[in-house]
């Protein structure tokens, strides 16, 4: 467990350059479409500072989540990154913050599943995404 | 349990023609609508609208915009139908007309998918059939081998021992159905007074401080939530335990209306962050100092003039009104009896020695200063508190008041009737946005099959003053041969669950000599007699699975249950919200619903009237008794009968918004009237305006809703009523003789002597508990049957102070070990002689108390979020059951349990694996705004 890689359980998600490790600052989210550019693929690229589930980069802290609330689909990052908590939220919408050290699971809220997280890969200074784990918001399957 | 939950990321879609059901979330008292969509495995439905059930296109738009609510994998399940398997997908219903508009919802109702038994998942140990302990192992056998058993064991000791050593403890709430079934075979027919339901020590209310000063503890609709300017809601976060309600009703008042909310607790949740962030207040007061903080406040309110006068004027009851009939009714009632003892009783607001506010201003305790120091609320906010509610000359502030478990589940009398008084003045109770009442835990299933009978109880106070039993300590004394337990987790749902019930469960049934060692039913039931006969017990276990410990460890017969979605069922939720909880699945094996097993039971006992179809034909038997009830729903069955039409198919077409109890039938020209004292404000959200209701008729008469109780404006109708419709007092006026409020005293010292002795001393903490937003009247599914949630609460935890951390070297992940070598137990003594007998101080004195100890092990989450000196750990995780740490000494006014005040010492005793792995648990602040 830790902070090793989980595996993807669906195949077929594209593999994708999302940000390079150099240009990511701590505490400040990056935001990316995937896995396409259609609705609700909006994303975001983070640097925790501390180790995370799924996390990527040599201190194992870098994650991607889509940006969706699982509950009725409020935008997350308009609740905002809170760097001190290392949580996404609250919500605009009913509050629902999630932990992105944990995955995504919701710490307090209303959110059916934890806010789908991106895989991610490094080569290089390069930071890949290569899939996800849960359901998009609003889509009934994520490709 | 998993912790190692992967979520999916597809769901299937409903075709067109797929079955759509409609129900209501079986959790909280919110009981939000949802749809179920069902159709056969593999016949799967498109993306786009033309292509299925949900005539909409997806992606689906947020907030339901798309006319359903999104669904993800958690709303989804394979279930039998016929013995077909048949995807189901349980979505909030977007276009209900009522409680979760816009298709909002909990994390419970939004994984409630996962409740129907699926063999594939956690919920593959669902009890199947009926088992009986034979070599200590339960073992299935028939249906009509266990009820020969139970029936021949019952009667044995009702015959032998009496109708009060035939225990029975059940849920108050699962489907009027059932609890009539069951309280007409345990009340009716066996009449035993050995009765209690399944979070109270005996019979009676919760919120009787209320009661007595004339309120109706759920008169008002989550409109009126929505609509005051100041909402004061004490001992809950609605955020965490009434979701949509916050969501859909008290949120956006905050938002659009800038409604201010001050809440009450030891711990500071979402809401109470957001409210506080948001132009209110929180309380962050002392565990069970709530009636010294309630009346400081109505102190102040006093101190500047903002009381309201007119209405304390017209609605409350002087001392000849108080005295007249005893206020409330008979004789012997616990109003009556109250009332003579002169430590509650007074003559009005401020007619004389006697008067409320000459009592309020001479106790010492609800100075300013004095409330400040006893409740750890700084002076500043007391004094912001009573601003915020007090009246302003020429503009009056609408106060609403809400209070639930914290509050009442301390000092129940005095935080009660210290809530109520607060409402008085500020003529808070009659009007629309103006009203107080309990925000509700579990919903409103109960219906009453048969009276306690008091009278045959073994429990007395001073003089010849009978009350209800204390269940659990005539239990532990020893009086109990049969215990029926009905849904219900009788040992780790009460107070002192290891070192009072606890073990008194285990003495009476594992530790007796006559255990069964037999297949033989003749030699069973002999074996048992012996075992009642020496002064041990047999239990008996109804539910849907095996609870530990009361079905693992200590139930001799099993019974199998059905539950939500597995048989039609009804109830009523928080604003007395009756709705059709439809069958839409097979219930699993042998699994039958408890009103028939009643049945079968009772049928083998030898009573007559147990002899239902189904469901349908209990729901019609119950109708009658629910009149004068705040859920009456009389009418709708006589609607139903008159119009050619069952009872359930009648209220199922009401659909997911169903219809506001009291259920009239009146006269059409009045029911759509536009009077606004007809047509009260809330209204359009009651229910009865509904294109299904068109065309139903009975002589002239309309199904009619009730909005709210005390509807003190509300116009009657000229011309009385038609027949069938009983109108309650309640409907215009407050429970009393008069109809007026009585303003009541609530002395701090009659709970202060157990407060003071009880208090955390040395290195204790309080241990308070309570509920969240993601395990709340779910647990037995979510605790171990949802993995998602399973991975985010795999274990009990406590939250703790960073302050009182650091002094015991605790990081957050750390494994702890709770403590008590103190915890009270009531271990006898029922009858009270002399005036005092029942205090703490005096049980004490006399030897009626007896000190055990108490130990459970918690993950620790450091947080700034409870007070320092305070920890809260979740209410009941059967691992580890915080109320052992919670005193079995009830009030002894109510007969109430001081569930929220746990006591304990605080130790690490390493590291929990949740601390340096990263799949399970979070340790991040609740209040994140």
């Amino acid at each position: 467990m830790g902070a090793k890689k989980a595996e993807a359980i669906t195949t077929g998600y594209p593999r994708q350059k999302v940000a390079s490790l150099s240009s990511l600052k701590t505490g400040k989210p990056v935001e990316f479409k995937y896995p396409d550019t259609k609705k609700y693929s909006g994303s975001f690229i983070v640097k925790l500072g501390t180790e995370a589930g799924g996390g990527v980069g040599p201190a194992k802290d870098v994650v991607a989540f889509n940006n969706f609330c699982q509950h009725m689909g409020g935008k997350m990052l308009d609740g905002g990154y809170k760097a001190a908590d290392k949580a996404v939220g609250p919500c605009p919408y009913h509050q629902t913050t999630f932990d992105l050290t944990r995955h995504g699971i919701v710490i307090s809220g209303h959110s059916t599943e934890s806010i789908s997280q991106i895989l991610l890969e490094v080569e290089g200074n390069d930071v890949y995404a290569y899939g996800m784990m849960g359901l998009i918001y609003g889509r009934h399957s994520n490709l | 349990m998993t912790q190692y939950y992967l979520p999916k990321d597809k769901v299937p879609i409903p075709p067109p023609n797929a079955e759509v059901f409609t129900t209501a979330c079986d959790y909280c008292i919110v009981a939000c609508g949802y749809k179920v969509y069902r159709w056969p495995v593999g016949k799967d439905g498109g993306p786009s609208a033309m292509d299925n059930a949900l005539l909409a296109d997806f992606p689906l738009e947020p907030l339901g915009k798309s006319g359903v609510a999104w669904y993800g994998p958690n709303n989804h399940n394979v279930v039998m139908v016929n013995n077909k398997p048949h995807n189901i997908i349980v979505v909030a219903d977007a276009e209900t007309g009522a409680v979760n508009l816009n298709g909002d919802h909990s994390i419970r109702g939004g994984c409630i998918a996962k409740k129907p038994y699926n063999p594939n998942t956690p919920t593959r140990d669902r009890l199947q059939r009926p088992m009986i302990r034979i070599f200590d192992h339960l073992m299935p056998v028939t249906w009509d081998f266990a009820t020969d058993i139970f029936a021949e064991m019952s009667n044995y000791v009702i015959d032998k021992y009496g109708a009060n050593a035939w225990a029975h403890k059940q849920y108050s709430y699962q489907y009027w159905e059932n609890t009539y079934a069951l309280t007409k075979l345990a009340l009716r027919h066996i009449g035993t007074a050995s009765f209690s339901p399944h979070d109270q020590p005996g019979p009676g209310g919760d919120a009787i401080g209320l009661r007595d000063t004339g309120y109706a503890k759920f008169a008002p609709s989550y409109w009126d939530w929505a609509h005051a300017d100041t909402l004061f809601i004490s001992g809950t976060d609605p955020y965490e335990t009434k979701t949509v309600l916050w969501n859909e009703w008290i949120l956006p008042a905050i938002n659009k209306r800038k409604m201010k909310v001050i809440m009450v607790m030891p711990r500071k949740t979402m809401g109470a962050a957001y409210a506080e962030a948001n132009g209110g207040l929180f309380l962050q007061l002392i565990p069970g100092t709530d009636t010294v903080l309630q009346n400081a406040i109505a102190r102040q309110i006093i101190e500047m003039d903002g009381i309201d006068k007119e209405w304390i004027k017209k609605w409350t009851n002087n001392k000849w009104e108080t005295d007249s009939g005893f206020g409330q009714g008979t004789r012997n009632s616990p109003w009556q009896w109250r009332s003579t003892w002169g430590k509650f009783e007074t003559s009005g607001y401020d007619n004389g020695k006697k008067s409320f506010k000459t009592w309020l201003f001479s106790q010492k305790e609800f100075e300013l200063n004095a409330a400040a120091e006893l409740t750890g609320v700084s002076a500043a906010k007391i004094k912001k508190a009573a601003e915020m509610m007090s009246q302003k000359k020429g503009k009056p502030t609408k106060v609403s008041i809400a209070l639930e478990k914290g509050n009442y589940w301390s000092n129940n009398y005095g935080n009660t009737v210290s809530i109520a008084s607060l409402a008085v003045i500020t003529g808070t109770g009659g009007r629309p946005g103006r009203m107080i009442g309990r925000l509700g835990g579990h919903q409103r299933g109960g219906r009453g099959g048969g009276k306690y009978i008091r009278t045959k109880g073994p429990e007395k106070n001073e003089g010849r003053r009978k009350k209800p039993i204390d269940l659990d300590r005539w239990l532990v004394s020893g009086h109990v041969r049969f215990a029926n337990v009905v849904g219900c987790t009788w040992v780790s749902g009460m107070a002192g669950a290891q070192g009072g019930i606890g073990d008194a469960f285990n003495r009476q049934t594992r530790k007796n000599a006559h255990q069964v060692h037999s297949f033989n039913k003749s030699e069973i039931i002999s074996t048992l007699k012996k075992r009642v006969d020496s002064g041990g017990m047999v239990v008996a276990n109804w539910d849907i699975y095996l609870r530990d410990p009361i079905g693992v460890k200590y139930a001799d017969i099993v019974f199998p249950a059905a539950t939500w979605g597995e048989v039609d069922f009804a109830r009523a939720n928080g604003e007395r919200r009756c709705r059709l909880y439809s069958k839409f699945y097979d219930a699993p094996g042998d699994a039958k619903p408890d009103w028939e097993i009643a049945g079968l039971v009772a049928k083998k006992m030898g009573f007559p009237g147990f002899d239902w179809k189904d469901s349908n034909q209990v729901f019609e038997e119950t109708a009658r008794f629910s009149r004068k009830s705040r859920v009456a729903y009389d009418s709708i069955v006589w609607m139903a009968k008159k119009n050619g039409m069952k009872g359930h198919e009648l209220l199922g077409k009401l659909g997911t918004t169903g219809i506001q109890a009291p259920v009239r039938i009146m006269d059409k020209a009045y029911a759509n009237s536009k009077d606004p004292r007809i047509n009260r404000p809330g209204r359009k959200f009651a229910g009865d305006q509904q294109e299904v209701l068109k065309g139903l008729e009975w002589r002239g008469g309309v199904l009619f809703a009730t909005v709210r109780q005390h509807d003190t404006e509300m116009k009657m109708p000229d011309t009385g009523h038609p027949e069938r419709t009983i109108f309650n007092k309640l409907e215009l006026k407050y429970k009393s003789q008069t109809g007026k409020l009585n303003l009541l005293k609530s002395p701090w010292n009659q709970f202060s002597d157990f407060w003071e002795w009880w208090k955390p001393k040395g290195e204790e903490l309080w241990v308070t508990n309570g509920r969240i937003n993601e395990i709340w009247q779910s647990g037995f599914d979510d605790m171990f049957r949802r993995p998602y949630i399973t991975q985010r609460f795999p274990e009990n935890w406590l939250e703790i102070h960073p302050e009182d951390a650091k002094a015991r070297g605790i990081e957050s992940g750390d494994q702890l070990v709770i403590t008590c070598d103190r915890v009270p137990i009531q271990k006898d003594y029922n009858q009270a002689v002399f005036s005092g007998d029942f205090m703490f101080s005096n049980l004490m004195k006399q030897g009626h108390i007896k000190l055990t100890k108490a130990s459970i092990t918690g993950v620790a989450i450091v947080t700034p979020i409870v007070r320092k000196g305070t920890t809260w750990t979740y209410f009941q995780n059967p691992h580890q059951p915080a109320n052992a740490l919670v005193p079995m000494v009830p009030d002894w006014v109510t007969n109430r349990y001081r569930f929220k005040l746990g006591v304990g010492k605080v130790k690490k005793i390493g590291e929990s694996p949740y601390k340096r792995t990263y799949r399970a648990f979070s340790f991040a602040r609740r209040d994140i705004v």
